[in-house]
């Protein structure tokens, strides 16, 4: 079977350049936006090497000060979140895998169904649900004397926490439980019964049997998870604003306002930049630990 | 797993708890877009006491702030053209690589795999800058062409296609169909399934995008539903819960109706997504 090149060539074409002009012609702009000073409105105002990055880290520099700011707020909301999403979408894989078959299908969709709800829809809902004044759950939480005064779930700390990561639960968590369960499927259920007659308990069960068989799938989702959580940036710009006293104010808002309000697009690129590898050295870390623990299970199983 | 009868009914007791508070943001929704103002910021029950269409008809009557239809319309436009044109051009370049012998198939593969380590937020104000530039803001050449450089999608269906047994393809070719005729009649229905995983996560993804469309439209009239809700939420118009519930209504529906009807599709491809 013989092919001309041309003719094969002509296959990937279109890929080809969809990708050279709107990925690798951007990288290689941004990365020479970032060695100039240029604003939005001014353009180009000329070349200057690593000022921006230098500026990123000297202590004294306002931009400086709003990175870090908000790089310590994404690490944060990535410590707690990650593990709450991964957690909580393991539990109810298993749970939706026990349950009896004719009912899975309609619980799955179930908690699947939040995932095609848009993060400003998830916001416009969950501002109304958790608003300080007149919102839904204090309403309710009053009404039931379980509380006296309405909380100030978005005014106030660590309440503006809680509400942005019970909202990114809600919104995301049931693409990872389809993940979960489709690695659940996979296991051959006669391992279970082989050692159902052994004797082995559920937990001894899970530990032994359902983890190992689906320890590929869970190192995906933590990463896709982490990377997810690093990007947060519709919950806090729309539910908390940032606030209180910009304690939420994520990464991405940082950046977009040094180019749109700090009319500084240089400086934004190379903050664009550094979060990226910021980013790629969580995912390789998280790489490392997973592949590490494989490792010492494999041992294990033997 | 089988469990007892017991467990069972426990079980399904557990799941319908947890069921109900995953449906309550939903069902709060749609409610409290029927309630008054005073009776929806003072409320604690999920039903209305007295039911009201005046958030849909104050809603509808604001077209300069809220035009709900014509983000509509420009969401199915930019969703649909955009997921296929992924599609297509993911389709074509996977079958390229792992069955047409294009030059350099291996380090275009290896330049794909690194491209996916790095995060789109690198690319997304740069990309911004050069439509901007252009003078192709506002329009709809930003809202679906970025999505075609998608290295992911040329991966998952190239990966797929890989394992897959060329003998057929080979006859076929032998007995003078075109590559093109090969990839939609030999192709094109193994593929399937990746090809729907694909176009679902790709359709959401860009319903969904939220940070890229708000810097790329600025008019109102050319906001997508997802930026057009976003500011509503920004905006100082809307202190009436109960409007804002009924335009999210409008943004939340269309897509939770595909997402019903495809969802049995879904259920098996997405196994194949990024696990193999």
């Amino acid at each position: 079977m013989k092919i001309s090149k041309f003719k094969s060539t002509m296959f990937l074409a279109p890929f080809l350049v969809c990708f050279g002009l709107f990925w690798l012609a951007p990288f290689v702009y941004g990365i020479y936006m970032s060695l100039h000073k240029l604003s939005l409105t001014r353009g180009n105002m000329g070349f200057s090497g690593l000022h921006n990055f230098l500026d990123l880290f000297n202590s004294e520099s306002m931009y400086s000060e709003a990175f870090f700011l908000g790089l310590k707020n994404t690490v944060l909301f990535v410590l707690i979140s990650v593990p709450l999403l991964i957690l909580v979408s393991l539990l109810l894989a298993l749970l939706v895998d026990n349950l009896p078959k004719k009912v899975q299908g309609l619980f799955r969709t179930i908690f699947f169904l939040s995932y095609a709800v848009s993060v400003t829809s998830v916001s416009a809902i969950f501002v109304w649900l958790f608003s300080g004044n007149g919102g839904f759950i204090n309403n309710t939480l009053v009404r039931m004397h379980i509380i006296s005064q309405p909380i100030p779930w978005l005014e106030a700390q660590p309440f503006a926490w809680i509400v942005l990561v019970i909202t990114t639960i809600w919104w995301t968590i049931g693409f990872n439980m389809m993940l979960f369960i489709n690695a659940l499927n996979g296991i051959d259920t006669a391992l279970y019964e082989a050692s159902s007659i052994d004797g082995a308990n559920y937990w001894n069960q899970f530990k032994s049997i359902v983890f190992p068989s689906i320890k590929s799938v869970f190192a995906f989702v933590a990463l896709t998870t982490i990377i997810a959580s690093f990007n947060v940036y519709g919950q806090p710009q729309l539910i908390t604003k940032g606030g209180p006293t910009q304690s939420t104010k994520s990464l991405i808002m940082v950046i977009q306002q040094t180019i749109f309000d700090g009319n500084n697009l240089g400086m934004g690129t190379a903050m664009a930049l550094v979060m990226g590898v910021v980013v790629m050295l969580f995912a390789l870390a998280q790489n490392f630990l997973t592949r590490e623990k494989k490792e010492l299970k494999g041992d294990k199983q033997v | 797993m089988r469990h007892s009868k017991k467990i069972n009914v426990l079980l399904v007791i557990v799941a319908a708890v947890i069921a109900y508070f995953c449906l309550i943001p939903l069902i709060f929704m749609v409610f409290t877009s029927f309630k008054g103002m005073s009776e929806s910021i003072s409320s604690s029950t999920l039903l209305p006491k007295i039911w009201t269409l005046d958030n849909y008809v104050q809603l509808l009557g604001d077209v300069a702030t809220a035009p709900v239809f014509r983000w509509m319309l420009n969401t199915a436009v930019v969703t649909v053209l955009g997921t296929l044109s992924v599609l297509a051009v993911d389709v074509l370049a996977a079958y390229a690589l792992s069955r047409l012998h294009v030059p350099f198939a291996g380090k275009i593969i290896t330049m794909i795999v690194w491209v996916m380590t790095i995060p789109g937020i690198v690319t997304l104000f740069p990309s911004f800058y050069m439509f901007k530039n252009l003078g192709l803001l506002n329009g709809f050449v930003p809202l679906m062409l970025p999505y075609t450089s998608n290295a992911m999608g040329v991966f998952l269906i190239y990966n797929f296609l890989k394992d897959f047994p060329v003998a057929l393809e080979e006859a076929a070719i032998i007995d003078g169909a075109s590559l093109f005729t090969v990839l939609r009649k030999v192709i094109f229905p193994s593929i399937k399934p990746v090809v729907m995983t694909l176009g679902f996560i790709t359709f959401l993804n860009i319903y969904n995008d939220y940070l890229w469309p708000s810097i790329v439209i600025q008019n109102n009239e050319m906001k997508t539903l997802t930026v057009g809700i976003g500011s509503l939420v920004m905006g100082a118009n809307f202190v009436n819960p109960g409007v804002m519930m009924a335009a999210t209504v409008f943004a939340v529906f269309p897509a939770l109706v595909l997402f019903l009807m495809v969802n049995k599709y879904i259920v098996k491809g997405v196994t194949n997504v990024g696990i193999k």
